[in-house]
């Protein structure tokens, strides 16, 4: 199987970053391949309950720009697949994709989730950052596009239950991993990012209390979609939430071992996002956000905090807790910090404490980067050819990054550096138009 | 298993149940402790004053010690980290080695710094085990509710490689459960005894200890279990000051793994040195139906 030609272009990566640049590229009359690793395009944004600075409705402005990229007669939707190998060169690149199997017959299935109810196997949730379940036959997440099943092969026992129940008979075990050769004038890389691991901070106790949770597993919880349909309840005992405490920088802006040294830019945010999330939830719930400085620099963000200060009476200390304690007999969890104004040292009880870590590029930024030829920086962000000058262009002329995958940014500037991208790719599949 | 046994100065000068104690329960887990007749001070005491004067009495018992061709097992925390402070420092700056030896020729030493050093933990817990310490176990402590204090020097600086995690050690736990005891944790777990900060604030150190210990109070816990003769100075014997400073009930009975470990093997309470203990731990006996 192959397909494409000078006037096609490969995006990696099916977040919100490659999603506008499919779309723009498409949009102008390219052919494009979008390649998600992932079973569904969405990315991180389609974890999010809101955005930041204008409380809006995550998937609500993401799932069209998702449906738009499937009905979309210039793209072709690769998802649950990878790039292996890239040949050739500006204006003719030769990419080999490597798509792993659903056992599900994308042109049968109809989505209708019978299989998923019938199937015996829980497993962590992955969409749900693990606080839930899901089957090993699944729909990652209610929007999710593609809008098909697929099943885990790590967790499927074979038994043949969703085979006899799915009426449109799309259930396919015999299916193989798939090669496909596309050919693409160029390249949009839009990978994204994950999580640092929260317990290299050991003394805030992530993984080892249950009520320490990262920001976006909380993100999860508070989520109407989430696991709880959003109800605030503790992860330990169910309690209903009460004193909830955010912490900034887990894991960065520290030169300590495991550390990362820089700021993940969008944290300060979105702990006051989710705080007025907590308030709009329940006024009566007391939220704290420690932080190291307030780093509210974007349109609209200084008018953020002082709302979430002012009219919702969320709490900013400046302050870097020492430590995160569990009371064993209650499961609250008790915070140590001082007071950098007022250089009082207390100690404080919450029912549930936030973790906000180093956001770092998604790990096969490494390997992507050495099947496209392109550099990364010590901490595995892609190398702009100039940050300041042309920030999506990359060493390998006809290849472009955008998004967080060149650095830390919010959702609004990955849209528009994946415009800039695409634009940037326009010209080397079009030509300059001189 | 052949050590050459370095009980530290506070041991051997004021903490004699600690020594005592070591001397009764490892021989009989098969743990030969040998004698080191040259012993001087770890040097730990003097290091903020003459960092030179440190590293030549670390440095001296870790020569004699490679001379022998043993291991050394440690009872205190704070000379077992500054055995691994030395052996850092002489990896880091070959000066400082260099120097040393050349201190160390007069009496015929030589230090290169490869000799193990194990804390008596790593010894019952990674080398005797759980399993043999279950085996030697003649009255089971089932039914009594401990605590455990491992002391900062055990388990920290993170850099350095120590005994066990920083954050979350577990090792004092799980020997004290194979004796048949259950564990309970507790907020302060991880906190200073305050004897870092004895010699300077008294009051703020005792107060420290204080606080630790109405913590371990607030849990209905049976006794705290330690393994540094500092950390049992401060908890064991500070009580009757740190209710005073507190104004509030403070008392735990404290005793040292190995004594804990002896009265589970069968040993009298006198044999362990317990009668040396300043905290009740005539209550802690009296319910395992044992007198001192």
């Amino acid at each position: 199987m192959s397909g494409g030609g000078s006037k096609s272009v490969l995006v990696i990566g099916g977040g919100i970053a490659g999603i506008q640049a499919a779309l723009d590229l498409a949009n102008r009359g390219l052919r494009v391949y979008l390649v998600e690793r992932q079973p569904s395009i969405g990315g991180r944004m389609a974890q999010l309950d809101k955005t930041f600075p204008t409380m809006d409705c995550a998937i609500c402005i993401l799932a069209p720009k998702m449906i738009e990229c499937d009905r979309h007669p210039n793209i072709e939707l690769l998802t649950n697949a990878e790039v292996k190998a890239v040949e050739g060169s500006a204006g003719d690149f030769r990419v080999r994709v490597l798509i792993r199997p659903r056992y599900v017959d994308p042109d049968r299935c109809t989505g209708c989730g019978v299989c998923t109810e019938r199937c015996p196997i829980e497993v962590p949730d992955e969409f749900n950052m693990g606080l839930g379940p899901r089957k090993a036959i699944y729909i990652p997440f209610p929007q999710a596009v593609p809008r098909l099943a697929l099943i885990d092969d790590r967790y499927c026992v074979r038994c043949g239950l969703c085979e006899r129940v799915c009426e449109a008979g799309a259930i396919d075990f015999s299916q193989k991993p798939e090669e496909l050769e596309l050919h693409a004038g160029a390249i949009v890389v839009a990978t994204g990012f994950s999580l640092s691991d929260a317990s290299v901070v050991g003394e805030y106790g992530y993984g080892r209390y249950e009520n320490v949770l990262t920001a976006l597993e909380f993100e999860r919880l508070i989520c109407a979609s989430g696991p709880t349909r959003g109800e605030l309840l503790r992860p330990s005992d169910g309690k209903k939430l009460k004193r909830i405490a955010f912490i900034q920088c887990v894991g960065s802006r520290s030169l300590r071992p495991g550390h990362k040294p820089y700021c993940s830019s969008v944290c300060c945010m979105y702990a006051t996002k989710e705080a007025i999330l907590v308030k709009e939830h329940d006024p009566d719930v007391d939220v704290v956000i420690f932080y190291t400085d307030l780093r509210a620099f974007g349109k609209g963000f200084q008018r953020l905090v002082e709302k979430a200060r002012e009219e919702y009476g969320v709490k900013y200390i400046r302050a870097k807790p020492s430590e995160v304690r569990e009371d064993p007999a209650t499961g609250d969890l008790l915070i140590w910090y001082e007071d950098t104004f007022t250089s009082e040292v207390v100690e404080k009880r919450f029912d549930l404490v936030i973790l906000c870590p180093a956001l770092v590029p998604s790990e096969t930024n490494r390997e992507l980067a050495k099947t496209l030829g392109l550099e990364v920086d010590e901490h595995g962000f892609f190398r702009a050819a100039d940050p300041l000058i042309s920030p999506t262009d990359t060493h390998v002329p006809g290849i472009f990054v955008c998004g967080f995958c060149s650095g830390p940014k919010d959702i609004s500037e990955c849209v528009y550096q994946a415009s800039c991208a695409a634009e940037r790719a326009m010209e080397v599949v079009l030509g300059a138009g001189r | 298993m052949r050590f050459l046994f370095f009980p530290g100065c506070t041991a051997q000068a004021e903490q004699y149940a600690y020594e005592l104690s070591a001397r009764r329960v490892l021989p009989e887990l098969g743990v030969e402790l040998v004698d080191l007749p040259e012993a001087n001070c770890c040097g730990y005491p003097i290091k903020a004053v003459s960092p030179m004067a440190w590293a030549y009495l670390a440095g001296r018992v870790l020569a004699i010690a490679e001379r022998e061709r043993l291991d050394l097992l440690v009872l205190c925390n704070g000379c077992h980290l500054s055995f691994y402070e030395l052996k850092w420092a002489i990896k880091q700056d070959r000066g400082l080695l260099e120097k040393l030896n050349e201190l160390l020729s007069r009496e015929g030493l030589e230090l290169k710094g490869e000799v193990r050093v194990l804390h008596v933990l790593e010894v019952l817990h990674d080398l005797v085990g759980v399993k043999a310490i279950q085996r030697a176990v003649k009255k089971s402590l089932d039914g009594l509710r401990l605590s455990a204090h491992y002391g900062c020097h055990l388990i920290r600086p993170s850099t350095l490689p120590r005994p066990d995690d920083p954050e979350d050690p577990r090792k004092l736990e799980e020997l004290i459960r194979a004796l048949g005891a259950s564990t309970l944790d507790y907020p302060a777990r991880l906190d200073c005894c305050g004897s870092g900060l004895a010699a300077f604030h008294g009051r703020e150190a005792i107060k420290m200890a204080g606080w630790k210990l109405s913590s371990i109070r607030e849990t209905g816990s049976d006794g705290l279990v330690v393994l540094c003769p500092f950390c049992m100075k401060m908890l064991d014997g500070k009580q009757a000051i740190a209710r005073r400073l507190l104004g509030r009930d403070v008392e735990v009975p404290v005793l040292y793994y190995t004594q804990l470990l002896g009265l589970a093997m069968g040993f009298k309470p006198r044999e362990l040195g317990l009668h040396l203990n300043l905290s009740p731990v005539e209550k802690l006996l009296s319910g395992m139906g044992v007198s001192m």
